[in-house]
């Protein structure tokens, strides 16, 4: 029995002691450590050409973290990985290295060592005062200061020991002109020609990019994942679309079979087969919604088609992703204030309005709506509903003529958001690389997890981390049979392995779980590892914990933050309860128990009082709520009606107009080059306007291949007005969108984001 | 209106909704008393007067919904979770990201045990089951002391250890209730007894009492939880019940209430450390029972042999590749070495087996697992049948019809799957589900030859009821003009898979009762393109260099039929994890220990 409780005993720490034989080992500094990532990333054999084994925490700027864990979801999406090293045409590998000869700096070697150092006088200073040394260090600080399983420590500790990856504006050498696309492709190119398989990446030139051109980001605030990444997908097509325009009149005089060439070398795996090499994130982002209105009145079904680059779902509580996209698209009744106008009635009516899939995307980003406004309290509020996401899914919500509509998805990527409302927080991205599993990126910090642990942001747990956007990638059942069989055979061999090293009296852990556990070692030089001259002068500032903001903000940062000191103690280990101890207590235990007892019997009544109390409250706040939901109601009636007024001049408008298409839409290309990404995804809808069922035009098959020329001879008076790759010119709508998204009161509306709100 | 009680406590408490929510409450209170509500009126879930059209060859015909009427809720039971052990200090960790892996929980599951002939369930089987008992035909199996097949209930043999006196630091101390003895003499020998477990504790509550929320017993383990228990029907008297109860250690408990008796099985995971997702005494035995484990592993345990640390056996027929079965035999029954546990030991794969089930004939094993998969077995044979897949997501939890005919599945799509087991197909999907579905079971009283009922909960906290009939379930929800080649395969594979098929149905027929068998024929040979073969295909697929275990494509949704349910009602506040049918009541119970009992419409009478 004693044996039984040491071995339950251990199974308390074994969180942070992969093994008995440990301890010991960590205490020797020269004894060069390997980190859980670099336990899990050995025989991988020689660098891969394909940057698919390169494994880089990102620097954070003070509240980048939303550009981090986006841009991490981005790189470990193969097709769009390669995309972007490929368009226009891949970098040689020569030129790359000469480039990254400048950019990736090793550390001190000796950084590592001087930091045990410091660790161990600290240690000194505290086994004399143990007082000083809880004063010692960023008492704010909700941890240990030396707590060397806080992400903090960790991340200093990267920052310290890996390689640094600067990236260098390198567009002139893609033929381009600097843009949030290319210094995109510099991240990705300096990750793929990087000697190193891990390190830390530093995206300043990235971010210098992204402040010069939008307003918003150039404070330290807090952004939102989701809106960075609309716009940078958004970003990525115009800046992509603006550079092809440039470059076909460049290359108007040759051939254009050669222009061509020049740019289908992209992705090959992309499996794209559009002629239009510019439309690499259409083709894997973008999906079409229909939104077929039925009007109640004439019984006339109209249908209007828009594309969407991601999904933008409201929650509810105990839900699951499955079933709030089944929401989405769930019948809606427009009537009273929120009449749809029926054209062939002619007038506002009473309608059925439903929204289905059409088109599938191959990536499909799914923004959970966790941040949601409160009328009464005049701000945005996070939702911490439970909703389940599973690791695969199809979607039930698709057309009858949507093709492949049975797609299967797997979930790839989760970018959670840690905080209790949308101003502040912290994000980070949870990622299934191609062969080494899940990986959580959290800024400088790369740690591989088990699977499970992706599971653990459903949102019903504490810590106040959420998922908030889903990245599923299409794959095929074969795939996940074949990866599932994988699962088996690697992990086949551990559980003898587990079975000898003992197990724990309460939760025994499964075999693919023990690689988590060496998380606490620490993250040391390999001796392998070519170690450059430079040095980092300091570690750079740290992200703002997310659980303490105000913590942090009222400590003042030290300019020069103390060295991480290593801590050498090994982890608590719980000292063994003998059995007559345990005796001891559960005797304790039982007559404690009686007073207990006695004392909750009176508690009762208390409690019983609580909780009518309570059930007041709740049945107040329920009247609250229910109120709010009308306010909401009536505001959104109130902005359809807006919208469906804007929409009728619009129209009118457009009909004064001429019936072609350039007049018609230069001015507002104007607009849109002017305003930036703002109404870049108006844009994009418009593209398929054609195919509204009440259009004068037939629809547009393949919208595609006829542009550049119909287009030409208009654009060359107007180069800088016009994107030629615009499939139809006519933007004619009858139909316009009867929802403004614009004025309501989402977040998102700070711009017109391609995701579908449901209003 | 009912009004529900306000979230009970619990110490995993929901930090991050508690401070997400505007006005936070009050931080709960940790009570240690079971508390009962009587809501009035509260809570009914109307099985309304539904006609239902039911098309069938000719023309649709109108069917009355013979079950309508309306269940009200009697009393809402909530089980208190018991405060950590001292041991086992809660670890705060404050950082959210911590990849330290979480203990498994489950949530609340019952079993109902009562000795009443009449509370059983109608049995649906045309013949006695005359299943042979797991392990016959091995010499090294057959029960060694003669004098054990005495009935006498005197004479059952309990477990060695008293778990009131136990000093195992795996029991932390047994609260027995002070009358404990008056009520069981006096109490009503035909009442119903439930066993519950929540959270470290295990609670045996008699319902039929007038005080059923006041605990019988409670067993409180140090720190492992038990997941899953079952009871044997074969061995239950008024003075002896076998309960084996599986942990989110592994260690399996054997336990006998009455004398307050135990053993622990699969001592410190001896034989398997992975924590026991279900388990179920083995149909007809008293000993054997069958556990899952987390691991991917089903492994069949004596409750009196003693443990033995574990090797793999060598396989039977080593000539066979076994890395490419879906069954690893690891320890067949057949084995000649039966001192000791386990008694076999089989891995399907390495994803966890969420839930498993025994057909009403004793044969089969339907077995769901985390990998999207249900697998069916004949688990005296120790073979795998058919594997079927969730449309996506992984299984959750499985069931089969009261004749044996229908095997149903919840998961992780939100739906519920309805497979013909003699066809060997998909029958329909079930939408209605809000979130993943926990738990699924037939209601025997609302089932007949012809039309089925059965009950679904889930996290969305909903109790959702269905309604089929064998006629409307043979209709794909649209018929498509163009066939997606590639979700059905070639052609050929096709055509094996029908020959397969008809072989598989005349093999099996003979587990569905005499009735159904020509109906299936029937419906076979009307299809047209079925083959019927001949009777040595079936032995060429066994020792041929075919695969006898048929791997069904996932079929797609334009060619399946989709079921609405008949009744679907949010009936907690927290994710609802069992779900039980008795005679007069359906009955759940939820992730935080709220037992609920709605009363079956008393006017509603059995329509058979």
């Amino acid at each position: 029995m004693k044996g039984l409780f040491g071995i339950g005993s251990r199974g308390n720490g074994a969180s942070s002691t992969p093994s008995p034989a440990a301890p010991p080992v960590r205490k020797d500094p020269q004894t060069p450590q390997i980190t859980p990532l670099e336990k899990r990333l050995q025989d991988m054999g020689s660098i891969r050409g394909d940057g698919s084994d390169k494994f880089f925490g990102m620097e954070n700027y003070g509240n980048t973290c939303y550009c981090n864990s986006i841009l991490q979801c981005l790189y470990y999406s193969v097709p769009f990985r390669e995309a972007v090293i490929n368009y226009p045409r891949r970098t040689p590998l020569e030129s790359l290295e000469a480039a990254l000869a400048k950019n990736l700096r090793f550390p001190n070697p000796n950084a590592h060592l001087e930091a045990e150092a410091q660790a161990a006088k600290q240690k000194a200073q505290a086994a004399t005062s143990p007082s000083a040394r809880q004063a010692g260090v960023t008492p704010n600080q909700p941890q240990k200061p030396e707590d060397k399983e806080s992400p903090e420590y960790k991340k200093k500790v990267a920052l310290q020991t890996l390689p640094i990856l600067e990236t260098r504006n390198n567009a002139s050498s893609y033929g381009m002109s600097e843009s949030l696309f290319t210094s995109l492709k510099d991240i990705f190119e300096s990750l793929v020609g990087s000697q190193s398989r891990i390190g830390v990446i530093r995206p300043q030139q990235f971010l210098d990019v992204l402040r010069r051109e939008h307003e918003m980001f150039r404070t330290a605030m807090h952004q939102d994942a989701h809106e960075f990444l609309n716009l940078l997908l958004n970003e990525v097509v115009s800046n992509v679309e603006a550079e092809a325009t440039k470059h076909n009149f460049v290359e108007k005089a040759l051939p254009p079979s050669e222009s061509v060439d020049s740019l289908s070398t992209m992705t090959p795996s992309s499996g794209s087969k559009s002629p239009n090499t510019t439309r690499w994130v259409h083709e894997l982002f973008e999906g079409t919604l229909t939104s077929e209105t039925k009007c109640l009145t004439c019984e006339k079904v109209s249908q209007r088609d828009e594309v969407f680059l991601d999904l933008s779902v409201d929650l509810e509580q105990h839900s699951s992703v499955t079933s709030c996209l089944r929401k989405f698209s769930a019948e809606e009744m427009l009537c009273e204030r929120n009449k749809f106008h029926c054209d062939n009635c002619g007038g506002l009516q009473e309608a059925e309005k439903r929204m289905k899939i059409k088109r599938l995307p191959r990536v499909l980003a799914l923004h959970l709506k966790r941040f949601k406004y409160t009328e009464d309290l005049q701000r945005l509020q996070k939702l911490f509903h439970r909703v389940v996401y599973p690791y695969h899914l199809r979607l039930f919500n698709t057309t009858d003529d949507a093709e492949d509509p049975d797609r299967l998805y797997e979930l790839y990527a989760v970018v959670v958001h840690i905080g209790g409302g949308p101003y502040h927080g912290h994000y980070v991205a949870i990622i299934k690389t191609e062969d080494r599993g899940w990986l959580l990126f959290d800024d400088e910090l790369v740690e591989p997890v088990d699977k499970n642990y992706v599971r653990n942001f459903f949102g019903d747990r504490p810590g106040l981390a959420c998922a908030y956007v889903l990245f599923y990638q299409e794959t095929t059942l074969e795939a996940v049979l074949r990866e599932q069989a994988q699962e088996d055979q690697a992990t086949s061999t551990v559980p003898a392995e587990n079975g000898e090293a003992g197990r724990t009296n309460g939760y025994p852990l499964s075999p693919g779980l023990s690689h988590v556990h060496s998380a606490s070692q620490v993250p040391s030089d390999d001796p392998n590892r070519v170690n450059g001259i430079h040095r980092i002068p300091t570690a750079p500032q740290m992200s703002t914990h997310p659980e303490a903001p105000e913590a942090e903000a009222s400590a003042p940062q030290p300019v020069q933050p103390p060295q991480p000191p290593l801590p050498t103690i090994p982890d608590e280990q719980h000292p063994p309860l003998s059995p007559k101890k345990s005796d001891v207590q559960s005797r304790k235990e039982r007559s404690k128990e009686e007073k207990e007892r006695k004392a909750i019997e009176k508690e009762k009544e208390k409690a019983d009082k609580e909780r009518e109390r309570a059930e007041k409250l709740r049945r107040k706040e329920a009247d609250l709520q229910q109120a709010r939901q009308q306010m909401n109601e009536r505001r959104e009636a109130e902005d359809f009606r807006r919208a469906v007024k804007a929409s009728e001049a619009e129209m009118a408008k457009n009909n004064d107009g001429s019936e072609l298409g350039p007049e018609n839409g230069s001015p507002r290309k104007l607009g849109f080059l002017r305003r930036g990404s703002r109404s870049l995804s108006q844009r994009l809808s418009k593209d398929k306007e054609p195919r509204v069922s009440t259009s004068d035009l037939p629809p547009i098959p393949s919208p595609v291949p006829e542009a550049p020329q119909l287009e030409e001879p208009v654009l060359s008076p107007l180069p800088q007005k016009e994107t030629p790759s615009l499939p139809n010119p006519k933007l004619v709508s009858r139909n316009s969108p009867p929802v403004a998204k614009d004025s309501k009161p989402e977040k998102t509306g700070r711009w017109r984001s391609l995701s579908l709100k449901k209003s | 209106m009912f009004v529900l009680p306000p979230p009970p406590p619990r110490y995993t408490i929901p930090v991050a909704y508690q401070a997400g929510a505007a006005n936070g409450m009050a931080v709960p209170v940790v009570e240690t008393n079971n508390t009962i509500t009587h809501p009035e009126g509260g809570c009914p879930l109307q099985v309304g007067e539904a006609l239902f059209l039911v098309p069938t060859v000719d023309s649709n015909v109108l069917i009355r919904d013979c079950a309508a009427g309306t269940y009200t809720l009697k009393d809402d039971l909530l089980l208190a979770t018991p405060p950590p052990h001292p041991s086992e200090a809660p670890i705060v960790n404050p950082n959210p990201l911590a990849t330290v892996p979480s203990p498994p929980t489950s949530g609340v599951k019952l079993c109902l045990v009562s000795l009443d002939p009449r509370k059983k369930p109608p049995t649906f089987l045309k013949t006695a089951v005359v299943a042979p008992q797991f392990g016959d035909g091995n010499p090294a199996l057959a029960p060694p002391a003669p004098p054990a097949k005495e009935k006498d209930a005197q004479k059952r043999r309990k477990p060695k250890n008293n778990i009131i006196k136990s000093s195992s630091s795996f029991v932390s101390r047994v609260i027995t209730h002070e009358t404990s003895t008056k009520r069981l003499n006096d109490r009503d020998q035909n009442g119903v007894f439930a066993f519950a477990n929540i959270n470290r504790a295990f609670q045996w509550l008699d319902l039929s009492s007038a005080s059923k929320e006041e605990h019988l017993t409670k067993v409180l383990f140090t720190k492992a939880h038990m997941l899953c228990h079952d009871i044997n029907d074969m061995t239950k008297t008024s003075s002896h019940l076998d309960i084996v109860m599986g942990s989110s250690a592994g260690d399996i408990i054997w336990y006998e209430p009455m004398s307050q008796k135990y053993a622990r099985i699969n001592k410190n995971g001896v034989i398997n450390n992975s924590p026991v997702t279900h388990i179920k005494w083995l149909p007809g035995s008293e000993n054997l029972f069958l556990a899952s484990h987390a691991n991917g592993v089903l492994v069949v345990y004596d409750k009196e042999k003693e443990d033995a640390l574990f090797t793999p056996e060598a396989p039977a027929h080593p000539e066979k590749d076994h890395s490419r079965l879906p069954l690893e035999i690891l320890k067949s029954v057949n084995s000649r070495n039966q001192k000791s546990n386990p008694i076999s030991l089989w891995k399907l794969a390495n994803q966890k087996i969420s839930h498993f089930s025994f057909s009403p004939d004793q044969r089969h094993l339907a077995v769901v697992l985390e990998d999207g998969s249900l697998r069916l077995m004949d688990y005296l044979k120790e073979e795998v049948l058919d594997i079927f897949r969730s449309y996506y997501g992984g299984l959750i939890c499985v069931c089969w019809s009261p004749d044996g005919k229908y095997i149903v599945t919840g998961g992780q799509d939100d739906l519920l799957t309805i497979w013909s087991f003699p066809e060997r197909k998909i029958v329909a999907r079930c939408q209605g589900h809000n979130s993943w579905v926990s738990a699924v079971a037939f209601d025997p009283w609302r089932c007949d030859q012809k039309t089925y009922r059965f009950g679904s909960v889930g996290d969305d906290c909903r109790l959702l009821l269905w309604d089929f009939s064998v006629g409307m379930l043979h209709r794909p929800r649209a018929v498509r003009s163009h066939l997606d080649v590639r979700s059905l395969g070639s052609i050929t594979n096709k055509l094996e898979q029908h020959h397969q098929n008809s072989t598989r149905q005349q093999h099996r027929s003979s587990i569905v009762g005499p009735g159904s068998l020509s109906t299936h024929r029937n419906r076979a040979d009307s299809g047209g393109t079925r083959f019927r073969s001949d009777s040595d295909r079936t032995e060429k697929f066994v020792d041929g260099d075919f695969d006898p275990v048929e791997n069904h494509p996932v079929e797609p949704r334009s060619r399946t039929a989709l079921l609405p349910p008949i009744m679907s009602k949010v009936v907690g506040e927290d994710p609802i994890c069992w779900l039980g049918f008795q005679n007069d009541c359906i009955m759940t119970s939820s992730l935080e220990g709220h037992i609920r009992t709605w009363d079956r419409p008393s006017d509603s009478v059995v329509h058979k």
